[in-house]
């Protein structure tokens, strides 16, 4: 096999919160190929937006501790200096960011603000960089895209504003796009053009893409694999497929337990106990999931867990996923954390 | 009868301009909006942003104006007679954001509280049982009385709220995206929560939101706004397996499935509808854009079809 495009070995990175450091992502391992979407869900705070700040270098270099091995085209990004990040980041590596109205300047006008990314990663004539920018509007599925140049961001839709950010994004053909929550902020409709947009990406340019979402929706629709965050740690990785079918984890079982489907009527929705904890307050020993399962015999979980294969590409984090049994119509069902 | 009946009703925002601000026009934000809510039930109202349907929320709870229709609630026409503190007290609101629609400064307790100091005049003591009781029966432990907001997380917030809302004891409560702002797993223990509540106090809810897993687990009846207007109602089950108005069907076949063994077969039906969305939308709306005004085409289903025929 061909070596992957992306290759993250064991990273931590921890933020300093007063005067310590916590991980937030904790011994991260992986590997995102050409032509494949990779997802990573999980609740908030457990760690998927940190790991994206990680692969970019945007986080806060002076709070920030990052120990392990990013590769990116075989070469390490994790001790990588500012100049030769920004050499990567908006060319190699593009970011679509959440929430389109704040990752667009409100004073530069929509062309203006796409050129700037191509007039820092190419050499184009001015002419040059016009038409780009407009082929580029044009391609994101914006019509009117001469207009739309000369267009504030206050003046577009959601869906409009986020098809610019996805256009600047992929301005100069990225091997490698991070989609962080891309379609949160948007409504059904515009989610699914959208989500449509960022497939025609890896099908026509044969991008990696790590799509970092909450929504097991969205998930289903587009990943080639999924890993499941909690508590900063991968718990389970595997085949989309797979992972629908056959979840192992109890982390992976309850968040698919807990979501309301459109297609048919649950009487309840199952709860998962407690919170995930402060960052500050991880559980740092054994299994991190623990706490939100106390049904669970304390002997069924690993001292140190590791990641176990159960199926071709399937790894499940501690031993606890072959005793775990959802709690009855009490307790869990119930109310759950209070 | 109806618990709440809107008829006709209309939002209409003025759009000023200019030095004197002068009214140059009117952005038409829910233009003719009739529906009944039954005692007991929970009616979704549906549609993407900008399609009024946080509007019509806030036009029957009062923090909108309304331009014209009528709204009764249990029989009394809401805008001929002024507002009764009866009637104010009896509809009741959930907001969206757990996160700031808390005033930070408060105690749980002044909090809760206020709503009762507003209507009753009660004892400090009686007052802080009737807030504990409230805290017991949205689950919180007794001594969240004298914490603030940020002590609690995003889920306990939102039960804040909501004890908040059902201080009063309210019949109808206006819930408009009260679980967008969290997480899954909390967001299927405040929706949980929702239903047990509605049981045992027999309330009426009007749901808003954009979300049609929750809208699914939750509703009764649901609406389907467009445009300012209701483009479909039908029983929660009609609307999804069996839609009738374009803009409908292509917003139920939106929706991401779940089963990733779908994906093809989804992903062509999306194509299909998006393709007749294109081809007919103007068969479905009238000269002005607007939606038709609803027929019922079954028991129970009503949509806004062209006329007789196709």
């Amino acid at each position: 096999m061909t070596d992957p495009l992306l290759h993250i070995q064991r990273l931590r990175t921890s933020f300093k919160i007063k005067d310590d450091y916590y991980a937030a992502v904790d011994d991260v391992s992986l590997e995102v190929n050409k032509n494949e979407i990779v997802a990573i869900v999980g609740e908030s705070g457990c760690g998927k937006s940190a790991l994206a700040a990680s692969i970019t270098g945007l986080h806060n270099k002076e709070r920030t501790k990052m120990d392990g091995r990013i590769s990116f085209k075989n070469k390490d990004i994790a001790n990588a200096s500012i100049n030769q990040l920004n050499q990567l980041r908006g060319s190699e590596i593009g970011m679509i960011f959440q929430d389109p109205l704040t990752a667009l300047n409100p004073l530069m006008i929509i062309g203006e603000q796409i050129e700037e990314t191509l007039m820092l990663h190419q050499k184009m004539s001015r002419q040059e960089r016009k038409k780009r920018t407009v082929e580029l509007l044009k391609e994101v599925g914006i019509p009117r895209a001469e207009q739309i140049y000369y267009q504030y961001p206050h003046q577009l839709s959601g869906g409009m504003r986020q098809r610019v950010v996805i256009a600047i994004a992929i301005a100069n053909n990225p091997s490698l796009l991070i989609a962080d929550e891309p379609t949160t902020a948007l409504d059904v409709t515009i989610q699914s053009q959208i989500l449509d947009l960022i497939r025609k990406l890896k099908d026509e340019m044969h991008a990696g893409i790590i799509l970092i979402t909450h929504d097991l929706g969205v998930v289903a629709e587009m990943a080639d694999r999924v890993a499941v965050m909690y508590a900063g740690q991968i718990v389970e990785i595997a085949p989309v497929i797979e992972l629908f079918d056959n979840p192992k984890h109890p982390y992976t079982r309850s968040l698919l337990q807990s979501v309301p489907s459109a297609f048919d009527k649950q009487e309840r929705l199952y709860v998962i106990q407690g919170v995930v904890p402060p960052l500050p307050n991880l559980p740092r020993e054994g299994c991190r999931f623990k706490s939100r399962i106390p049904w669970i015999p304390e002997e069924v979980h690993e001292k140190e867990p590791k990641m176990h294969e159960v199926g071709p590409g399937h790894f499940v984090r501690c031993t606890c996923y072959e005793d775990f049994h959802f709690i009855g119509e009490d307790g869990g069902m119930n109310h759950g954390a209070s | 009868m109806a618990l709440l009946k809107l008829e006709d009703l209309h939002v209409h925002f003025p759009i000023r301009s200019g030095v004197f601000k002068r009214i140059v026009g009117h952005v038409k934000a829910v233009n003719g909006v009739s529906l009944e809510l039954k005692s007991g039930e929970t009616y979704g109202l549906v549609g993407e942003s900008g399609s009024g349907k946080t509007t019509t929320g806030r036009a029957v709870i009062g923090l909108n104006e309304i331009t014209s229709g009528k709204v009764f609630y249990a029989g009394k026409n809401l805008i001929e007679k002024k507002r009764t503190k009866e009637l104010r007290r009896e509809i009741q609101m959930i907001f969206q954001d757990p996160y700031s629609s808390l005033n930070p400064k408060k105690r749980v307790l002044d909090i809760i509280a206020e709503p009762l100091r507003n209507f009753e005049s009660l004892t400090k003591q009686e007052e802080q049982k009737r807030v504990q009781q409230l805290l017991s029966q949205v689950g919180l432990s007794q001594k969240s009385i004298a914490k603030y907001p940020h002590e609690f997380s995003g889920g306990q917030r939102q039960r804040i709220g909501i004890a908040r809302a059902i201080a009063l004891q309210p019949k109808l409560i206006i819930a408009d995206e009260p679980v967008s702002a969290l997480d899954v797993s909390v967001q299927a223990q405040v929706l949980n929560f929702m239903k047990d509540l509605q049981k045992e106090l027999n309330l009426t809810y009007l749901l808003i939101s954009h979300d049609l897993g929750i809208i699914r687990h939750m509703c009764d009846r649901i609406g389907i706004m467009y445009k300012g207007r209701l483009v479909e109602e039908a029983t929660a089950k009609e609307i999804y397996e069996n839609p009738q108005h374009i803009y409908t069907k292509r917003l139920i076949s939106s929706i991401p499935d779940i089963d990733p063994k779908n994906r093809g077969k989804m992903m062509a039906l999306r194509e299909e509808v998006k393709r007749d969305f294109d081809e007919k939308y103007n068969q479905y709306f009238d000269e002005n854009g607007l939606a038709y005004d609803l027929k019922a085409i079954a028991a129970d289903h009503f949509a806004a079809l062209p006329g007789e025929g196709q």
